[in-house]
Parts: C-alpha cells; sequence; structure tokens
C-alpha cells in the first residue's frame, strides 16, 4: 500500500516538488520558532543563582571623575544612613546591578597551566550576598577579614571553576588577572553554582565575583543593592530618595524595585519573540489556505482515477485514507529533506550552546506536530469531497 | 490586446471564487506585513512632524576613541565639553542644539511615584525640532541662562500626572528636584523628540556635565539647506581629528560622525563606529533581501495555486496554441494576470494595513507610535506588489506555455 502511494506520489514529482519545498519552508520556520521558545524555557528552568524579591537597586548617577575625587568614606556615610531607616535590612554596593544589561568582561590565567580564560565579573561589597539572597555551593563569601591581604578573594560560579582548574577542586587556589598592567593575584574563597546577572533568560557564561572595599578597591561603583523588608510599598523610593539626598545633592538616583526590573527586562525580551511567532502564525495560516486550495484541485483533477478505483470496489474510507496518506506522506519527504539541512546546526556548531541536542530534538518534534496536523486539516475536507463522489458520475467526469 | 488580458483574467478570477479569494487573502496577508514594515521603516528614518526638517539634520551619536594599534578601543556618547567645544562654534551650520538621551526619572507626588524618561535639552532643542504645543509654552534662551527649574511634559504624561485639571503651572518633584510645568506639547515617537518630560540643560544638579567630554549627550546640526549636508560631514569628520580626549597618551585618535537617522542606526547595527561610510547602504540592502526572503513561502504557495489554475485551463491553452499564439504571448498574459491580482491584492492590503497600524497605535505597543500610510509607502506598496506578482508568476507561466498543444486540446496535461 504504502509504496503503492510512494509511487503514485513520484510521479508526479513536478508538481509535488514545488508543493513540498513550500512545506520544507514553513517546516523550517516553525522549527526555527521552537528552537527559540524551548530554548528560552530552558534557561529559564536554569537557577539564576540569586534571589531578587524585597532588593532594591539604586543607581548613583554622577559624571566621570577620578576616583579620588570620590572619597572611600561616603560608601560608609550612604551605608550607615540607608541602615538608619526602619525598612532597610542590608546594604551593599556593586559595579551594576542584576536584570540590566551590563556586561563586564576581563581574563584571568590559572598560574599552573597558564590557560587564559575569558570571564564575565561584577564586583560587589561585602553585603551585597546577603542583599540579592545568593546561595553559595562551598566555601564562604568574602568579609571584613579580607581586607588588606595581598591576595584578593574571589567567588567562581561552577563553570568558571571547571575552565580555569580542569579536573581539580578549586577552593583555595590562586589566579592570576591577564589584563594589561601589573599583575593581580586571587584567590578562590567560595564557589556558586550559577550566577547570571542579566536574569533568567541569560546564557551561563564564566563568572567571576570580586570584592569591592572602597578602601582598598581602584574602582568606585555607582549601584547600591537594598534588602527592604518584605511588603515595603513602592512609595518608600520618596523617602529613599530624600535620605540619598541628604547625604549627596549633586548626585542623581535612579530607583527601582528588583522585581519590576526583572519584569521590564523579561518583557523586552519575549516580544521580539512574540512579534515573530505572530508573523509565523500568519505565515502559516497561508500555508493552510494554500495546501487546502492546492488539494483540492488535485483531487478535483483525479476524479477519473478516483472514479475507477470506486468501480473496482475501493470503499469510501480507503479513497479518504488515500488522499490523507499520500499528503501525509509528502510531508514526512518535505519534512526529512529539511531535517537533513536543520541537522547541520547543531553538528557543526553554528549557533553554539544556543540549539543544544534536546532544544534541536524538542524543536523537530514539536514542528513536526504542528506541520503534520497542518496537512491533516487542510486534506480533511478535500478528502472528504473525493470519497463521496459517485462511481458512475465520477467515471463520466470531464 | 491588453484589455483582452483583462477581460479573460476578470472572467476566470469570476469562475473560480473560493480560489481567487485563498489567492487574495494570501497576497494581502503578505503585502500587510511588509507594508506595515515599511511604514515603521518610513517614519523611523524619513519622519515629518516633529522631526520633519529631518532632510537638513544631522545628529552626532557617538564618539570613538581608540589606542594607537587600534587594539582597544572605547564608544561613548558625547559629554556637553565636547558639543561646546568642538561643535558649537561650526560656521556654516544654521543650528547646533545639545541634549542628552532619555532616561529614567521617577516623579514624586504624595504616595504615587510614576516612572518618565526625561531629557535635558538647550533651547535651540526646541527651535531645530517643530514640536506641537498644546498648552503654555515651549523654555527660551532666558530659562537656560537663568537655570529656571521649568519643565515640559507630553500629553500623556500631563494626563497621568494631573488626571482632570491642566498641567500647565502645576510644580512636580522630579529626583528630589522641583520644576514649574510650563508647557504641554503633543505625544512623539521620534529619535531625538521622544521623551516624557524635558527640562532645560542647566537644571543639572551640579555643573560637573560642563566639564566631561563623554556622557550621555547628543547633538543635532541643522543645515540651511539639504546640499550643504556633505559639507557639513566633512567638516564634523575634520573636527574629530582635532579632538584632544581626557587620556592623549592611551586613546590618541578620536573620531566621532554627522550621521542621518539611517547612519545613526547603521552604524550602531553594523558596529562601524570608525569609518565613514556608515554603511547604511547594506543594512538597506539587507532589509531588501530580507523581505524577499520573506516574500518566498507565499510565493511558492502562489506558485502552487496558480499551477493548478493553469492546468484547469490546458483546454483554452491547447485551443490558443493552435491558432498560433506564441509561448511568450501566453506566458505574458498569465503574468499579467497574476500581476493584477496582486494589484488588486496590494490596494486591499493597504487598506488592511492601515488598520493594523491604527490597532498598532491604539495598542500601545511602542508608546507614543504615529504612524500612517503616505504616499512613499503607497509607491513602495504598489512596488512590493508588482515584485511578488512577477516572482510568483513567472514560473507557472513558463511552465504553461511549454504545454504541448495536441496534449492541451484534449484537456490532458
Amino acid at each position: 500500500m504504502l509504496r503503492h502511494l510512494l509511487q503514485l506520489t513520484w510521479k508526479r514529482k513536478s508538481r509535488n516538488l514545488m508543493l513540498s519545498l513550500e512545506i520544507l519552508l514553513a517546516f523550517a520556520i516553525v522549527f526555527g520558532i521552537a528552537a527559540f521558545g524551548l530554548r528560552y524555557w530552558q534557561l529559564y528552568r536554569e537557577p539564576i543563582g540569586f534571589d531578587g524579591t524585597d532588593t532594591w537597586s539604586v543607581a548613583m548617577l554622577f559624571s566621570d571623575v577620578p576616583a579620588d575625587a570620590i572619597p572611600a568614606d561616603t560608601y560608609d556615610l550612604l551605608r550607615r544612613s540607608l541602615l538608619e531607616l526602619p525598612e532597610v535590612r542590608a546594604v551593599g554596593f556593586a559595579t551594576h546591578a542584576p536584570y540590566t544589561l551590563s556586561t563586564w568582561t576581563t581574563s584571568f590565567k590559572s598560574p599552573q597551566t597558564g590557560a587564559k580564560v575569558d570571564t564575565d565579573t561584577i564586583e560587589v561589597s561585602d553585603d551585597v550576598p546577603a542583599a540579592l539572597g545568593m546561595r553559595l555551593e562551598a566555601g564562604r563569601w568574602f568579609d571584613a577579614t579580607d581586607e588588606g591581604r595581598a591576595e584578593l578573594p574571589a567567588v567562581l560560579n561552577r563553570r568558571m571553576a571547571a575552565a580555569l582548574f580542569p579536573g581539580r577542586p578549586a577552593l583555595g587556589q590562586r589566579f592570576m588577572s591577564a589584563e594589561a598592567g601589573p599583575p593581580r593575584i586571587y584567590r578562590v574563597v567560595g564557589l556558586v553554582e550559577a550566577f547570571r546577572n542579566k536574569g533568567p533568560f541569560m546564557t551561563p557564561t564564566n563568572f567571576v565575583i570580586a570584592r569591592f572595599a572602597p578602601h582598598t578597591s581602584q574602582s568606585r561603583v555607582r549601584t547600591i543593592l537594598l534588602k527592604v523588608a518584605p511588603g515595603t510599598p513602592r512609595a518608600f523610593e520618596t523617602k529613599l530618595n530624600q535620605r540619598l539626598k541628604a547625604v549627596r545633592n549633586d548626585w542623581s538616583y535612579e530607583i527601582a524595585p528588583l522585581t519590576s526590573m526583572r519584569a521590564t527586562l523579561l518583557k523586552e525580551e519575549l516580544v521580539p519573540l512574540a512579534v515573530v511567532a505572530v508573523i509565523a502564525a500568519f505565515m502559516l495560516l497561508m500555508v493552510a489556505f494554500g495546501l487546502f486550495g492546492v488539494l483540492w484541485q488535485n483531487t478535483t483533477r483525479r476524479i477519473p482515477e478516483i472514479g475507477l478505483r470506486r468501480a473496482l470496489g475501493a470503499s469510501a474510507a480507503s479513497i479518504y485514507r488515500q488522499i490523507v496518506v499520500e499528503q501525509l506522506l509528502l510531508c514526512s519527504v518535505a519534512m526529512a529533506a529539511a531535517l537533513v539541512l536543520l541537522v547541520q546546526l547543531p553538528l557543526t556548531g553554528a549557533l553554539g550552546d544556543t540549539l543544544n541536542w534536546p532544544v534541536f530534538a524538542g524543536a523537530t518534534l514539536l514542528s513536526m506536530a504542528v506541520i503534520y496536523l497542518l496537512s491533516l486539516a487542510c486534506s480533511l475536507y478535500p478528502g472528504w469531497r473525493a470519497s463521496r463522489l459517485d462511481p458512475a458520475a465520477a467515471l463520466h467526469y470531464e | 490586446m491588453l484589455r483582452n488580458y483583462l477581460l479573460t483574467a476578470y472572467k476566470v478570477f469570476l469562475r473560480r471564487k473560493l480560489f481567487t479569494a485563498i489567492n487574495l487573502a494570501c497576497i494581502v496577508l503578505t503585502l500587510v506585513v511588509l507594508m506595515v514594515i515599511t511604514a515603521l521603516l518610513q517614519t523611523t528614518f524619513w519622519p515629518s512632524g516633529v522631526e520633519g526638517k529631518s532632510g537638513r539634520l544631522l545628529q552626532v551619536y557617538g564618539i570613538r576613541s581608540e589606542s594607537p594599534d587600534g587594539r582597544s578601543s572605547r564608544t561613548n556618547l558625547l559629554g556637553y565639553k565636547t558639543i561646546d567645544k568642538y561643535l558649537k562654534p561650526m560656521t556654516g551650520v544654521e543650528r547646533v542644539s545639545a541634549f542628552t538621551v532619555p532616561g529614567t526619572v521617577s516623579v514624586y507626588q504624595g504616595d504615587r511615584v510614576s516612572q518618565l524618561d526625561m531629557r535635558r535639552v538647550d533651547a535651540d532643542y526646541w527651535k531645530i525640532l517643530d514640536f506641537h504645543v498644546l498648552a503654555g509654552r515651549l523654555p527660551d534662551e532666558d530659562d537656560d541662562r537663568l537655570g529656571r527649574r521649568v519643565a515640559v511634559v507630553n500629553a500623556s504624561t500631563a494626563r497621568r500626572l494631573f488626571p482632570g485639571a491642566a498641567a500647565v503651572g502645576q510644580r512636580i518633584s522630579v529626583s528630589g528636584q522641583t520644576f514649574e510645568i510650563i508647557g504641554v506639547v503633543a505625544d512623539v515617537m521620534h529619535m531625538n523628540a521622544y521623551a516624557d518630560i524635558w527640562t532645560p540643560l542647566t537644571t543639572f544638579p551640579s555643573t560637573d556635565y560642563q566639564k566631561d567630554l563623554t556622557g550621555n549627550f547628543a547633538a543635532m546640526l541643522l543645515a540651511r539647506s539639504p546640499s550643504d549636508l556633505p559639507r557639513i560631514r566633512r567638516d564634523v569628520a575634520r573636527i574629530a581629528t582635532t579632538f584632544v580626549s581626557d587620556d592623549p597618551h592611551t586613546f590618541p585618535t578620536t573620531r566621532f560622525w554627522a550621521d542621518s537617522k539611517l547612519d545613526v542606526v547603521a552604524r550602531m547595527l553594523l558596529s562601524r563606529q570608525s569609518e565613514a561610510d556608515s554603511g547604511a547602504t547594506r543594512l538597506l540592502l539587507m532589509t531588501g533581501a530580507g523581505m524577499l526572503l520573506f516574500m518566498l513561502l507565499p510565493a511558492l504557495n502562489l506558485v502552487n495555486l496558480n499551477m493548478g489554475r493553469i492546468l484547469e485551463r490546458s483546454a483554452e491553452i491547447g485551443v490558443r496554441k493552435a491558432f498560433g499564439a506564441t509561448s511568450l504571448q501566453l506566458a505574458g498574459q498569465l503574468v499579467v494576470e497574476n500581476v493584477l491580482l496582486c494589484l488588486a491584492g496590494g490596494l486591499l492590503g493597504l487598506v488592511c494595513a492601515q488598520l493594523a497600524l491604527w490597532w498598532l497605535e491604539a495598542s500601545q505597543l511602542i508608546p507614543y507610535l504615529e504612524v500612517g500610510i503616505n504616499l512613499p509607502v503607497f509607491g513602495c506598496g504598489m512596488l512590493l506588489a508588482l515584485v511578488f506578482g512577477l516572482l510568483s508568476g513567472a514560473l507557472p507561466a513558463w511552465k504553461m506555455s511549454r504545454l504541448d498543444p495536441v496534449h492541451a486540446l484534449k484537456g490532458a496535461a
């Protein structure tokens, strides 16, 4: 039966070529969207390494000034002044806030292997882990005991630890900065499972969390992270702003709870996908129209053939089945061709980790299901119409 | 001849109403998407209204400093000092304006906090851009010189902050500074004009901004006539070579460019900050190629539908061939038929695109969007329809012209 149908499909190959090309393209489009959607979902389910509820971020806006223009005491003053507010539980400083699109990239080299490793990094003060609710996997966070030591303390994520010290426990190891200038030596004091500062859709990267101490660090950070009491209303912002202005009146402050920053960022990342999905849905609708039209015309043209089959004793159900199965067969051939092309992407690693095998498999299944359903839906009515033909009339059809 | 073609086409379309409808629906869907994109691109790059002087306008949006070996570089927005020292003294330019890019600020009213996008701008800004003033007045040089704490808000913000009351004359507290609202302007979503609230430059809490070479400023240069633009571009590129950065040892070379809106976006997307050519042509070509690629699936779809239709008409084609019609004539006829259908679809698509744009404006998916279909967009839409018609008509026409008259007469292709 199947062989016979294949033969029938092959005999009309030039017509079917265009139709399969259309299905192939439609499949590729659905595949692309499914792959992106699945990748986002996969990333969303991975840990981001911190808990931002009841954390607020304050960006301090001041112009480019040399580090010594801001006395180190300013940070202590800000901290003490903010902790006096009854709503504030913890105050920390960081180079950039989570849920912003800031990236700070640098590279380190391990003294043992000499391998140079690029990594994202962030400098945070001792209180930030508490303010952000970051979870430690092993070791400890840096604290006041690290002040003034020759080796700078650092916390690595698991990925960075594996890249820098392959096959060895990373805790307690030393590594050096690979940037120009006098080399700085770091010691691994702790490990976290993950830290993804750009939120749940960020691709996991190497990450080094370094210590910011106002009195010893060269840099001047511009972000305050505050842990506030649960249920603090948004109106607290007014009070917070007044308090900050009392410390430095010439700076301006951009205050936002991390939860609202997270919502804004997620929206920004999802809207493009939604727009593309809507356009693709329109295209699929169009393909459905087209398939329906072509199948209708095909069955009309094949009325004499169908009449002959009916006259020779084929049941209506078997005609129906023939039309539907032929269409599904054509779909399968087109999708197989598309898959041969698409499988090159994960094989060559052209898209890196974005299109990994689980995502590829999931996207394939999902898009196959969509295309099969679409063809099935489009062939049901033409098939039914063909199966209803009266054999006598069909044989005389001209 | 053409009249005959049109008549035949009309009759054929009517004979198979369902397929004509399906064909039209496909064409309309495709063209609506393409026309909405065209309309959005047109308002972004060649807007009318507030930034209607775009034909005479150049903007400087970035400053790039490079180390001698070119290995390390940094790209920032301009600082006020750069604009004041290098761009403002330029001759042969009607006006130069310095303004900040929008930044989020909080407006406190009792317990309510509203997040708004604020720009600080100089008095020239209001003269270059043609804002539609709904109430009050716009800031002038006096406000700038005296550093008056005045603000202009747009209509949506005025409604949001003071529902049911006149906004002009009210006072608002923006990030701890108190401003008096002196004017309300219509909402606008253009590259340089977009903001919720505008205040004079001189209201910065400190004067530190006047010492910054890089910061969060951009500059607009208004030429006296569009033909001056190439000269101004050259002048700005030359001025950039005289620029002395605050760290001349590490970053001896500095570049900035006076760009049209398209150039600004192209430079950003293609990261071509160090060349004079912004890659705008490449960006336009890429957009065009993208649109053609987008048309591929619908075109294939139409090819498939048309193939079916030809085979139905094989008897007619056989008769015409038997009476001496050449293949070229027959192919021409089908292409004309198809282009005709596409143009009809294009007209219908224009109406639907206008509806889609109204919906887009009403949905506030892009805030303050105001976009309409004008003559250039109409022209583009019709051109797209023509291209689409040719793209999807060529293959079936070729196939049809190759039908053998003997078989075609019998109706068995």
